[in-house]
């Protein structure tokens, strides 16, 4: 009997799960049609950040799971928004470095006359 | 009605361990799977910061119905994956063919939505790449005014994300098809059903992922 004793998820549970998303989907398209300015962008991913949550948590049963496979999932996202992160701090504050075209900045060394 | 699958390998305790470690080496995978899609994650966030007008202009050319339906139907095919796991914990494998065969039809019909997005965009010259040349006029947009600068990369982003999910749904429709006969054939019981838990991770992270795909190219 050794799976015999796994937690069975109630198909109450799964139920309000899967209404929940579809709820926040509605949500999430509804806010889309709004103009919010900047917050449009945050909080479409706030609503899908949580829907990933309740899937993983609840469909995926990581609620009622040896708590090890939670550190694979949370470790393999904390790598993920440091490759994020690192990577647009280079791409949002690399400055002028990358233009190497004469004249667009004010250091500019003059072009090597080998014509 | 034994099989292979209930034995015990004699490198583990009990049947108990040796669930645990396959479902501890699928979540592995399913992290590599995250890394996988954080590339295409990263590449979207670097070029919409750069150019956030035009991605903002560019998702108007996705019409974000088909998306809701495709999300609607993966969420639902989530949901009867979830529940064919609570069946077959409980031994009555004739609902989880049901089950399946319904998660079978739900992932069939997203790839048909998709099928009809990618000739619909193909129709009017909005291709990956080079070939980005968008023409015509379809519910009252003029797809001609959309070839601006840097319109072609986030149609790039959006054919390889969505392309490389949709393979992914492919795949889990193969696993799916093998997954019903075997449950068909008898070979699961509440003692041992591994390849349904482990398959069933794997489409959840498939819907996890459209999760964030849908906002991200249709919405905002």
């Amino acid at each position: 009997m050794a799976q015999g004793q796994h937690h069975i998820i109630p198909i109450r549970m799964l139920a309000i799960v899967f209404g929940l998303l579809l709820f926040l989907t509605l949500a999430t398209v509804i806010t889309a049609q709004i103009d919010l300015g900047l917050v449009n962008v945050p909080l479409a991913l706030a609503i899908a950040g949580s829907k990933a949550i309740l899937v993983a948590l609840v469909f995926m049963a990581l609620k009622y799971d040896n708590k090890v496979n939670l550190l694979v999932l949370v470790l393999g996202v904390v790598f993920a928004v440091v490759f994020l992160a690192l990577t647009l701090a280079d791409t949002e504050l690399r400055g002028t470095i990358g233009i190497t075209e004469p004249g667009t900045t004010e250091l500019t060394v003059e072009p090597a006359e080998s014509e | 009605m034994s099989s292979t699958g209930t034995t015990l390998k004699h490198y583990f305790v009990n049947h108990e361990q040796q669930f645990d470690a396959a479902k501890l080496g699928m979540w592995l995978f399913l992290v590599t799977e995250i890394l996988l899609f954080s590339g295409m994650f990263v590449a979207y966030a670097v070029y919409r910061s750069w150019h956030p007008e035009v991605f903002a202009q560019a998702s108007e050319l996705l019409d974000w119905r088909l998306g809701a339906l495709n999300t609607v139907v993966l969420l639902a095919s989530s949901f009867t994956v979830a529940l064919s796991i609570h069946f077959v914990q409980k031994g009555e494998n004739d609902k989880v063919v049901v089950l399946l065969l319904m998660t079978l039809l739900c992932a069939a019909i997203f790839m048909v939505v998709k099928y009809f997005e990618y000739s619909g965009k193909f129709a009017h010259g909005v291709f990956p790449g080079a070939g980005f040349e968008p023409q015509g006029i379809i519910d009252g947009k003029d797809y001609s005014k959309y070839d601006i600068p840097f319109a072609p990369q986030f149609f790039s982003i959006y054919f390889v994300m969505t392309g490389i999910h949709g393979v992914h749904v492919l795949v889990g429709m193969g696993v799916f098809v093998w997954l019903v006969t075997r449950v068909a054939r008898g070979h699961f019981s509440p003692q041992w059903y591994t390849p349904v838990e482990l398959t069933g991770l794997y489409w959840h992270l498939v819907d996890i992922i459209w999760i964030f795909l849908f906002p991200l190219l249709y919405l905002i």
